[in-house]
């Protein structure tokens, strides 16, 4: 195996190290921020991003020998029933470099660009244990390090975790504290001599929390401001298990992703040298929502490289098996459970190599919104798609004889780690706001105001919208860069981001800064943003496809006009609501509901069988 | 059954208005023909039945006039036979099964049932004495007095008008008196009433109102008391509290049971009971509050639950100064998404929910408490105890106003006020009830 290793390596390094890069322009990264202004940034996402051949080769050649490790040496139900990871397979990850996939080659990484971190995802997840030791490892674990960390700190630390040899954790969440920055109770403690921080406090759920030797922990430092004034703020630090005091729980026994270990880890009085702060002291809140950012896109290929194979799976099973001297493939509603999988994989996909794909540009890429969207998207299509081929595979899905249940629970966890949905959402939406408002401020003040002018422009604009306006935004025709066989998703999707612009140029006008509580109003504001950044991935593949004949590139034209139609009618609806006031979209009685029951903590209806006289 | 009773009702009525019976005879109505058995068993009764409800109509105005007397003879003293019934009728104590005996004491006294009305209106009045008003048996047995069918109108004519009018009255009362008591009539009440005034008459109108209705107010208090409140001045306190706290995370806290004890010397020691609330919100508040602030003990304050009275005191700030209302949102509070927006737009005018209400700024309650004594050195063990949870509650001063609460007074009266509630005899009054 470590041979094998060594080979991969050698001939990752005959490639020269620019080779991975996509060089389209240096701009900086803001489609989905522009979508909020109602514009489409096409030279963002058109064309779709390649891979050079050199790249593709080389990772075809990394791809062969991860997908027959797992395979072959990944025993997924054994993993699962003993919730461990053998030290067998875990030493044979490490052999083949998948401990430091990003990891720069100048410290013993395979220095993977993100589109192909994201490729060997869609084959790690196949068993999920060891997609999140993986996961927690490089994606949040030693993130810190390589995205903030000093030069010294990278050749002190990155080789050995590159190799596997060391396992890094990333340690943010409390008992207190989940998103939360203000509660973190873990206190770093600076001592006399400035030369080090004693570190006390606990943190829960930590995955790797038992086999890591290596922390980024967050814990709370006292900063002197430059008024004088003493405040606690963040600080991120490395921990080495090796300087004393470390201890953890015992594992977690979970739902899914069983055999990954997730305990408690405490800190109790560890000697942590200045010089492992990652980033300034009291700078490690910025670090940690990095962290957080950068490492949520590859979910969308893990769940995609999943959903593919479920369908592998089940499809076997659907043509098989026959029911009345019909095989199950033959009726109708089964038929329509492999078109929504392969739909989702479908756009899953795109979205998630068109994000990695602007990742990988020249420039410093912000693409934290598209990478939470991807996750969004992914993790909740991933639950939806093993919950349907579950109900294809009836009884026999739901035995524990069968790996299928193990994927329905494994798959649970994408809902609620890195930043649960709701929260992205938010994130999602907020984000996308504060950019339009920014721009829109002043021509919504104007207006306000009773500027004739502006009043008039935007009531000549609504009344062209409701005489049927035609959208144009460049997509198709004269210089169009959508093939023409996916003409009517790109008006569609032309159309829905035109629509929305005018719907979030309306909410800032009516909440301004308010809209911050206004949670259902910023949870559809986010699935419309979603559904379009979906739409927009899966036409420019398509158009892709299309235009330099892929196989089964009218398959893909397929899936991408099912799921624009679908996606398109959802968006009108979402923001038809968007358009109401909170009586008339349900959102006032919603809240009641919620209230009544919240204040009584109980469902408080009487019981149907109840009585008055 | 019903049409042996029917007969002896006929022939008693008939008996008592034989005299006028040729006048009527002329006027009959076929009123009895659906109901078979009367006619075909006893033919001649009938027809006395028939003459005796044609001659309750000519009857009408002497009646009526002989109603009158009888109500001036109530005044006088005319009922003083029937209250004898129930003086009779309880040897022993007051109770429901001595009401019993002398509703059926009338019943057996008089097959006629002579004097049916003033003895219901007599037993009506009786009932809070035998604390039997809020049974629903003894309503319907009341009820039960009333002679059947002889007041159910029989054509059309006597339907139109008041028929046996000081009968549905009467009627109408006891439905009325259960209205008061919140006592919800039932299916034998239903039936009883159709049996005596029949459909449509006003007691039965009544009766159908009062079950539209009561049903839909059985549930319509979110914050219902409990039917029969606790004796024990410590569970009674935390029921208060807990319903005035209205917060399911709130813990009331016994700080001092209630003891009565006879020291050495001789003398007797009474220890108050101190039981308090606090929610872990109060205790947040109270956390974050300015230990150079003063906080208040006041009190005390009447809860009213049902006919008892409690009283409670609050341990509560003063309003804020407005430079240190405003909360600062930490940019850097949260990992994932902004918490707010950099924006320079307000609230539209139409999405502005909130109407203007007269507000009137309150401090901060902290903490709340029920006490058997209102003085300062039992309220000031309640903030002792307070300060085991709330630490901070030691460095900030605690300043009481109290004012004398109705129990200090009526410890002048030295009057017994151990219990720490007070019972309020309240004179039954309906619509107060209700």
């Amino acid at each position: 195996m470590s041979g094998l290793s060594l080979l991969l390596r050698a001939a990752r390094a005959a490639f020269p190290a620019g080779a991975r890069q996509i060089r389209t322009g240096g701009l900086r990264s803001a489609y989905a921020k522009e979508l909020f202004l109602g514009k489409l940034e096409k030279e963002e996402v058109f064309p779709y991003p390649e891979i050079s051949n050199e790249e593709l080769e080389e990772i075809n050649q990394f791809v062969g020998p991860v997908e027959k490790f797992f395979s072959e040496e990944v025993d997924s139900k054994k993993i699962d029933q003993d919730a461990k990871i053998p030290p067998e397979t875990l030493k044979g990850l490490k052999n083949l470099g998948l401990f430091g996939m990003q990891i720069p080659e100048e410290y013993g990484g395979l220095g993977l660009s993100n589109t192909m971190y994201a490729r060997l995802g869609e084959i790690i997840s196949l068993d999920g244990s060891v997609a999140v030791t993986l996961a927690a490892h490089q994606a949040i674990g030693l993130k810190g390090i390589l995205i903030a960390g000093t030069d010294e700190q990278k050749a002190k630390y990155l080789p050995k975790l590159a190799s596997g040899e060391h396992i890094a954790a990333f340690c943010l969440t409390e008992p207190g504290s989940g998103s939360d920055a203000a509660s973190i109770q873990t206190r770093a403690t600076m001592s006399e001599d400035g030369k080090s921080f004693l570190l006390n406090g606990s943190k829960i759920w930590i995955s790797n929390g038992g086999l890591a030797d290596i922390f980024t922990v967050f814990a709370r430092t006292e900063i002197v401001d430059k008024d004088g004034a003493k405040k606690d703020k963040i600080t991120a630090l490395i921990v080495e298990r090796a300087f004393g005091g470390v201890t953890n729980g015992k594992p977690e026994d979970k739902l899914g992703i069983r055999g990954s270990n997730t305990c408690e880890v405490h800190f109790e009085n560890t000697k942590v040298p200045v010089e492992n702060v990652i980033g300034e002291i009291g700078g490690g809140f910025k670090v940690a929502m990095n962290i957080l950012n950068s490492g949520r896109f590859s979910m969308g290929s893990a769940s995609a490289g999943m959903i593919k194979k479920l369908i592998e799976m089940t499809a076997e099973y659907a043509c098989t098996r026959k029911q009345f001297n019909k095989k199950l493939s033959d009726f109708g509603l089964i038929q329509e459970k492999f078109t929504l999988l392969a739909v989702k994989a479908y756009v899953m996909e795109s979205m998630a190599y068109l994000t990695a794909g602007m990742m990988d540009r020249p420039g410093v890429p912000d693409c934290s919104i598209e990478a939470a969207m991807v996750k969004v998207f992914s993790s909740e299509g991933a639950w939806i798609c093993v919950s349907e081929a579950l109900q294809v595979l009836g009884g026999l899905g739901y035995m524990k004889d069968y790996p299928y249940e193990r994927y329905l629970r494994d798959s649970r966890i994408l809902l609620i780690f890195e930043g649960t949905n709701e929260i992205l959402r938010m994130y999602i939406a907020l984000t996308g706001m504060q950019y339009a408002g920014k721009i829109l401020t002043g021509k919504i003040k104007e207006m306000k105001k009773g500027n004739v002018g502006v009043a008039m422009e935007i009531f000549v604009n609504k009344f062209r919208d409701s005489m049927g306006r035609k959208v144009d935004l460049g997509l198709i025709g004269e210089n169009g860069v959508a093939h023409p066989s996916l003409e009517e998703s790109s008006k569609k999707l032309e159309e829905n981001i035109y629509y929305f612009g005018t719907t979030v140029e309306g909410l800032l006008r009516r909440f301004g800064k308010t809209i911050v509580d206004e949670q259902l109003v910023l949870k559809r504001v986010a699935d419309v943003s979603i559904n379009v950044y979906a739409m927009t991935a899966a036409i420019s593949r398509a158009s892709r496809s299309i235009g330099i004949g892929l196989r089964n590139h009218d398959h893909e034209v397929l899936l991408t006009n099912i799921f624009c139609t679908e996606a398109y009618f959802k968006n009108n609806y979402a923001m038809a609501e968007l358009e109401k006031y909170a009586a008339e979209n349900l959102d006032d009685s919603i809240k009641k509901v919620a209230q009544q029951v919240l204040e009584k903590r109980a469902y408080i209806c009487s019981h149907p069988l109840e009585r008055t006289f | 059954m019903n049409c042996v009773r029917k007969l002896l009702l006929a022939r008693e009525l008939s008996a008592r208005r034989g005299i006028l019976r040729q006048a009527a005879l002329g006027r009959d109505l076929p009123w009895l023909q659906g109901s078979s058995c009367a006619q075909c068993f006893w033919p001649v009764p009938v027809r006395s039945i028939r003459s005796s409800t044609a001659l309750s109509r000519s009857e009408l105005v002497p009646s009526a006039r002989e109603d009158k007397e009888k109500d001036r003879g109530s005044r006088d003293g005319f009922l003083v036979p029937f209250d004898e019934l129930f003086e009779r009728a309880h040897e022993g104590d007051r109770n429901k099964a001595a009401f019993s005996r002398a509703v059926e004491l009338f019943c057996q006294r008089d097959i006629r049932r002579r004097g049916h009305v003033e003895f219901i209106n007599a037993a009506l009045r009786k009932m809070p004495e035998f604390g039997v008003e809020r049974e629903l048996d003894v309503y319907n047995k009341i009820l039960d007095v009333f002679p059947k069918e002889v007041f159910v109108p029989r054509n059309y004519i006597q339907r139109m008008f008041n028929h046996y009018p000081r009968q549905q009255e009467c009627g109408i009362h006891v439905l009325e008196q259960m209205e008061n008591y919140g006592i919800m009539p039932n299916k034998q009440t239903k039936f009883l009433l159709l049996q005596i005034f029949g459909e449509k008459s006003h007691p039965v109108r009544k009766y159908q109102r009062l079950m539209y209705w009561f049903p839909k107010f059985k549930h319509v208090n979110p914050y219902p008391v409990p039917a029969a409140l606790p004796r024990d001045p410590v569970d009674l306190a935390r029921i208060s509290l807990q319903r005035i706290a209205a917060d399911l995370s709130a813990k009331v806290t016994v700080y001092q049971m209630p003891l009565t004890d006879i020291s050495d010397a001789g003398k007797e020691i009474t220890q108050p009971h101190i039981v308090g609330t606090q929610s872990p919100d109060q205790q947040e508040l109270l956390a974050c509050h300015n230990p150079a602030r003063p906080v208040f003990v006041e009190g005390p304050f009447p809860l009213w639950l049902k006919k008892t009275c409690v009283y409670y005191y609050v341990l509560r700030g003063e309003p804020l100064p407005p430079e240190e209302k405003e909360e600062v949102i930490d940019s850097e509070r949260n990992f994932y998404y902004p918490m707010h927006l950099d924006l320079d737009l307000d609230r539209d005018l139409w999405d502005d929910e909130e109407f203007y209400v007269d507000d009137v700024v309150e401090g901060p309650i902290f903490a709340m408490c029920m006490a058997g004594a209102g003085d300062q050195a039992t309220l000031a063990k309640w903030i002792l105890g307070l300060q085991q949870t709330n630490p901070i509650l030691s460095q900030t001063p605690v300043v009481f106003h109290l004012t004398p609460g109705p129990r200090e007074r009526e410890l002048q009266a030295a009057s017994d006020s151990e219990s720490g509630e007070e019972e309020i005899p309240q004179s039954w009054h309906a619509k107060q009830e209700l």
